[in-house]
C-alpha cells in the first residue's frame, strides 16, 4: 500500500477531511432530482436509468468504493432501491443513493457493472421485493426457490397463495442433472446441500474439469427464515432484540444484537450509559473470540479432513468463552442480553470472582494461540495446502464488498471498531490486524491474531469495570416503554460483527414497528467472492476457500 | 525352522490324504482370520476412538465394559442391522463384489506372513519362495476393489474417489515395491521366513543388550521411505485422498451401507494391519523379540504401526491430489531408486570383499 502514489483528495471532501454533501451534489448535479436527509447520511434521489453513471462517478471521483448494502422497498406509490455507499478508507463518509421506480413498472438500472457485490444484492431485491434490474447479468431468485410465486416483501403479496409447484409444471431436476453436452469434457457436481464441508445447508453447483473447478454457483436460501419480515412485525422496544442472535447463531450473538441496538438507538436518538457500553464491548469481544475459534477450528477441519486435534482444542477453548458468557447473560448462544439504551443486567455477583475468571481466560489466550500457531501456521503440510490458494486480491475484495477478516486477510485495512467507533472502542487500545497474503492462510492468521487483540480489549474493559464507582453503575438509560420514531426517518448503521460489517437499515413509519428492516449480512457479501477465489483451483482448495470465508448460513440466508 | 500351521494341524489329525490337507489348510486360515478379525474389531469401533480421543483431549467411549471396550458389541449390532440401500443405477455384480474384493485382498496377504509362535503353534500359513512378491501383488488388488466401488456406484463422488485411488496407488506402489526390493537384496531371498531369519543376527552387542540386525536399523532411510509409501498405499492421512471426507464426502464408499460398509471398513483396518505386518516382517525382524512369545511381539509391532497411522491422522492435514502425485513421482520414486542403487552397490561391495 505504501508504494502507491498518494491519491488526490476525493471530490466532496473538505480539507479537514469532512464529507461535503454540497460538493457531491455539484458533482452529480445533472443527475440528482432531490436531496433527502437520513439519520446517518444524506441521500440523493436519482432517475432509475442513471444508476450506473451516478455510482461510477461516485466511485471514480469521490472515492466511494464500498457499496455496503442495497435496500429495496415498496411504498404505496413507488418502489425504491437504496444504495448505501461508504469508503473503505473512511467509513464515516456515507452517502445513500435513492432510486425510485414506478409501481406499475418497477425497472431500474443495475449497478452490477460498477460494483460486483450489487449482483447478489439486486438478486435479493428482485427476489423479495420484486424490482427488476435492467442490465443485470443474472437476475434470478436467490433466497427463495425458483418456483416461488410472488415477492414476499411487496405490499400486495398474498400470504395464503399455495406455494407448492409440482415438478411436472416446473422442471424435473433429475432430468436436468445429466444435461451436460457430450462433447464437453467437464463434470457437473452438486456439492451440498448436505455435504460435510459446507458448514450448513449451502449448495454449490460446481462444474469440474478433472479435479479443477471451472465454475461454481452457490445456491442458498435453505435456511431462509424471513428474519427481515419477522422484525418488521415486531416492536422496536422488546420484540426485535432476540432475533439478531439467530442470524450468526454459532457464537456471535451479542455482536449481532449490537448491530440492532446501534441502529435503533441512532433512529430513536437514545443515549447509552458508559458503564453499559463497556459491558457491551467486553461481551461482544468474548463473542468474537468464540466465533473466531470456531472459524479456525472448522477451517482446520476442512483442510485436515477429520476431527483432529486443532478442531477439538478450538472447541474446548470456545466452551470456556461460552461459560463466561453464560455467567454474564444466562445463555450460551441465544443471549438476548443487550437492550435499547443499555444491557439487560449488571455483571454477575460476586463481581470479583467473575473478574478473576475473565482475567484468567485472557491470560490463557496467548499461550493457547502459541499452540494453535504450532499446530497450524507452523505446519508445513498445512502451509503447502493453504498458501497461495483461494487468492482474493484487495481490489476484487473491495468490489465484492468483502469486510471483516476476509477483507483484512487481503490487506484491506478496514475495521469499523476503529474507523467508525461505537461503544467504548475509541477509548481502548487495540490493533487492527491485516495481512497482505490475500490467500486462505492469511485469513486464518488474521483470525488467530484477532483473538489476541480481543483478549486485550477484554482485559482493558475489566480494568475499567473493576474501578467503576459503585453508585455510577448505570446499565440502562431511560427509554420510553413504547418507541415510535417519526414517520419516514431512515437510518443505516453497521457494526463490526464476527464475519465483517453487519449493517441494518430501518425505515420508520410512525408506528412502534419498522416499516422496512433490512439486514446487511457480512457472510452474504463475503460468500459472493467464492467464485473468484475458486475458479481454476482444485476442489480441495475451493473447500478450503469456503472454510476460510467462515460463513454461517443462518446469516447468509437470514 | 518350525512347522507351518496347516502342516501342524494335519499332523495332529494323524491321517494323510489330500482331503485332510485341504481341511487343515481351511482350519489354519480360519485361525489366522479370526486373529485378524479380532484385532480389526478391536481397532475399528474401540481403539481408533480411544486413540483419537487421547490425541484430542477427550474421553471417548467409557461407559460399557472396562475402558468402554464393550462398545464393540453394540457397534457391531448397529452396523449389521442397518438397512442395505442399493442405489438406483448401480452396476450390480461389480457393486456387490467390490466390498468383498477390498476385504478379501487385505486378508489374503496374511497367508504368507510369519506371525510368530505361541507355545508350540507357529502362526504361519504358507511360505512360498515368492512370499514378498505375493504380498505386494495381493495388497494391490485392493485398488481394483476401490475402482470397482467407485465406478459402479453411479455417484460422482464415488467416481472421483475411485479415480483418485488409482492415481494414488500407481504413484505409491512403485516406490513401495522398489524399497521392498532393496530389502530383498539384503536378505537374498523373497521368502518371508528367509527375510525374517536374515534379521535375526545380532548387529552389535552393547553389554547384555544385543542390537538385532533389523533392516530398519541397517537402513533407516529405506524404512522411512517405506513408511511414507505405506501410508499412501493404505490410504490414511495425510494421504487419505480417495476418501477425503469434506471434499468428496466419503469417496468410493459413499453409496455403501450396512454389511457392505462393514466389509469395506473392515477391509481398511485389515489393510492397515497388513501394511503393519509387511513393515514388521521386512524391517522390524518379524516376530522377533525378547521374553514375550513371537505372536505377541508381532501384534505389538503391527499395533505400533496402527498407532502411527492414527497419530498422523490427528496431527497432519491431508495433501492435495496434485501435491500427492508430485510427492510420489518426483520425490519418493527418485529416492526409492537412489536407495535401491546404493543398497545394491554396498551389498555388492561387501560380498566381493
Amino acid at each position: 500500500m505504501s508504494l502507491e502514489q498518494p491519491r488526490p483528495r476525493d471530490v466532496g471532501v473538505t480539507p479537514a477531511g469532512e464529507l461535503d454533501y454540497d460538493a457531491l451534489f455539484e458533482l452529480l448535479s445533472e443527475y440528482v432530482l432531490d436531496r433527502e436527509t437520513h439519520v446517518h447520511a444524506e441521500a440523493f434521489v436519482i432517475r432509475p436509468d442513471d444508476v450506473e453513471a451516478v455510482l461510477a462517478t461516485l466511485k471514480r471521483e469521490a472515492g466511494f468504493d464500498h457499496l455496503s448494502c442495497v435496500t429495496a422497498q415498496e411504498y404505496q406509490d413507488r418502489y425504491e432501491s437504496i444504495y448505501h455507499l461508504k469508503k473503505y478508507d473512511e467509513p464515516t463518509h456515507e452517502l445513500s443513493v435513492v432510486v425510485p421506480t414506478a409501481r406499475d413498472e418497477p425497472v431500474s438500472q443495475s449497478a452490477a457493472s460498477v460494483f460486483d457485490t450489487a449482483n447478489w444484492h439486486e438478486r435479493e431485491a428482485y427476489d423479495l421485493v420484486g424490482i427488476e434490474y435492467e442490465g443485470h447479468p443474472d437476475l434470478r431468485r436467490i433466497l427463495l426457490p425458483e418456483t416461488w410465486q410472488g415477492h414476499p416483501l411487496s405490499l400486495d403479496y398474498n400470504q395464503d397463495q399455495p406455494q407448492i409447484v409440482p415438478l411436472r409444471e416446473h422442471a424435473d431436476p433429475m432430468e436436468r442433472r445429466t444435461d451436460v453436452p457430450d462433447e464437453q469434457d467437464t463434470m457437473f457436481i452438486n456439492i451440498g446441500p448436505h455435504h460435510p464441508a459446507t458448514h450448513g445447508v449451502l449448495h454449490l453447483k460446481t462444474v469440474l474439469d478433472g479435479e479443477q473447478v471451472v465454475d461454481v454457483d452457490p445456491d442458498m436460501g435453505y435456511l431462509h427464515r424471513c428474519e427481515e419480515q419477522m422484525c418488521q412485525q415486531s416492536n422496536y422496544r422488546y420484540q426485535i432484540m432476540p432475533y439478531p442472535d439467530r442470524w450468526d447463531y454459532i457464537s456471535a450473538g451479542i455482536l449481532n444484537e449490537w448491530a440492532y441496538a446501534r441502529t435503533a438507538e441512532a433512529l430513536a436518538d437514545l443515549e447509552v450509559p458508559e458503564y453499559a457500553q463497556i459491558i457491551r464491548t467486553m461481551s461482544a469481544e468474548l463473542c468474537r473470540i468464540a466465533s473466531h475459534l470456531l472459524a479456525v477450528g472448522t477451517f482446520a477441519l476442512d483442510i485436515y479432513g477429520d476431527f483432529t486435534a486443532i478442531f477439538m482444542y478450538a472447541i474446548t477453548d470456545r466452551e470456556k468463552v461460552e461459560n463466561l458468557l453464560e455467567d454474564l447473560t444466562g445463555q450460551r448462544l441465544m443471549f438476548n442480553y443487550l437492550r435499547l439504551g443499555g444491557v439487560a443486567w449488571d455483571l454477575p455477583e460476586p463481581r470479583e470472582q467473575y473478574f478473576e475468571k475473565v482475567r484468567e481466560f485472557c491470560a490463557y489466550v496467548p499461550e493457547r494461540l502459541e499452540e494453535y500457531h504450532n499446530l497450524l501456521s507452523a505446519n508445513e503440510l498445512f502451509q503447502m495446502r493453504v498458501i497461495d490458494t483461494g487468492v482474493l486480491p484487495p481490489e476484487i475484495a473491495k468490489s465484492y464488498g468483502c469486510t471483516g477478516p476476509v477483507a483484512r486477510g487481503s490487506g484491506v485495512d478496514y475495521d469499523l471498531r476503529r474507523d467508525d467507533p461505537y461503544g467504548y472502542y475509541d477509548e481502548l487500545e487495540f490493533d487492527v490486524i491485516t495481512d497482505d497474503g490475500c490467500d486462505n492462510f492469511s485469513r486464518a492468521l488474521v483470525r488467530l491474531e484477532e483473538i489476541r487483540q480481543s483478549a486485550r480489549i477484554i482485559e482493558q474493559c475489566i480494568d475499567l469495570l473493576e474501578e467503576w464507582p459503585e453508585d455510577e453503575r448505570e446499565i440502562q438509560s431511560n427509554v420510553p416503554r413504547t418507541l415510535k420514531p417519526a414517520a419516514d426517518t431512515e437510518v443505516y448503521r453497521a457494526v463490526e460483527g464476527a464475519k465483517g460489517e453487519l449493517g441494518i437499515y430501518i425505515r420508520a413509519d410512525g408506528t412502534e414497528k419498522p416499516a422496512r428492516f433490512k439486514i446487511r449480512s457480512p457472510a452474504f457479501c463475503n460468500l459472493q467472492s467464492l467464485e473468484v477465489m475458486s475458479e481454476g483451483e482444485y476442489v480441495p482448495d475451493m473447500i478450503a476457500a469456503l472454510g476460510s470465508l467462515d460463513i454461517v448460513l443462518g446469516e447468509v440466508d437470514r | 525352522m518350525s512347522q507351518l500351521l496347516p502342516e501342524a494341524i494335519s499332523e495332529a489329525i494323524g491321517v494323510e490324504g489330500i482331503a485332510v490337507e485341504l481341511f487343515a489348510a481351511v482350519v489354519g486360515a480360519a485361525v489366522i482370520g479370526t486373529i485378524l478379525l479380532t484385532n480389526a474389531a478391536l481397532a475399528g469401533p474401540w481403539a481408533k476412538r480411544k486413540i483419537t480421543a487421547a490425541f484430542t483431549d477427550r474421553i471417548s467411549v467409557n461407559k460399557f465394559g472396562p475402558l468402554g471396550i464393550g462398545i464393540i458389541v453394540p457397534d457391531a449390532v448397529r452396523l449389521l442391522s442397518k438397512e442395505l440401500i442399493v442405489p438406483e443405477g448401480v452396476d450390480r455384480p461389480a457393486w456387490d463384489l467390490a466390498p468383498l474384493v477390498i476385504a478379501a485382498s487385505a486378508l489374503l496377504g496374511f497367508a504368507v506372513i510369519p506371525m510368530g509362535e505361541l507355545g508350540p503353534i507357529n502362526f504361519h500359513l504358507a511360505d512360498p519362495e515368492v512370499g514378498l512378491a505375493f504380498v505386494f501383488a495381493i495388497a494391490s488388488i485392493a485398488s481394483i476393489g476401490l475402482v470397482m466401488a467407485g465406478y459402479s456406484s453411479n455417484n460422482k463422488y464415488s467416481f472421483l474417489g475411485g479415480l483418485r485411488a488409482v492415481a494414488q496407488n500407481l504413484a505409491y506402489e512403485i516406490p513401495l515395491i522398489i524399497v521392498g526390493i532393496s530389502v530383498v537384496i539384503f536378505a537374498g531371498s523373497l521368502q518371508m521366513s528367509e527375510i525374517v531369519a536374515a534379521q535375526s543376527q545380532t548387529l552389535v552387542s552393547l553389554g547384555p543388550v544385543g542390537i538385532p540386525a533389523w533392516f530398519a536399523i541397517l537402513n533407516p532411510f529405506a524404512f522411512f521411505l517405506f513408511l511414507v509409501a505405506n501410508m499412501a498405499e493404505i490410504g490414511r492421512n495425510p494421504f487419505d485422498i480417495p476418501e477425503a471426507p469434506t471434499e468428496i464426502v466419503a469417496g468410493f464408499q459413499t453409496e455403501y451401507s450396512s454389511v457392505y460398509f462393514v466389509l469395506i471398513y473392515l477391509g481398511e483396518f485389515v489393510h492397515i494391519f497388513l501394511g503393519g505386518a509387511i513393515i514388521a516382517t521386512i524391517f522390524l525382524g518379524g516376530p522377533a523379540g525378547p521374553v514375550l512369545p513371537g505372536l505377541v511381539w508381532f501384534l505389538i509391532k503391527i499395533w505400533a504401526v496402527f498407532l502411527l497411522t492414527q497419530w498422523l491422522r490427528s496431527a497432519l492435514p491431508r495433501v492435495r491430489i496434485d501435491q500427492l502425485l508430485d510427492i510420489g513421482w518426483k520425490g519418493l520414486l527418485v529416492l526409492a531408486f537412489l536407495n535401491l542403487f546404493l543398497t545394491a552397490g554396498i551389498v555388492g561391495v561387501i560380498e566381493t570383499l
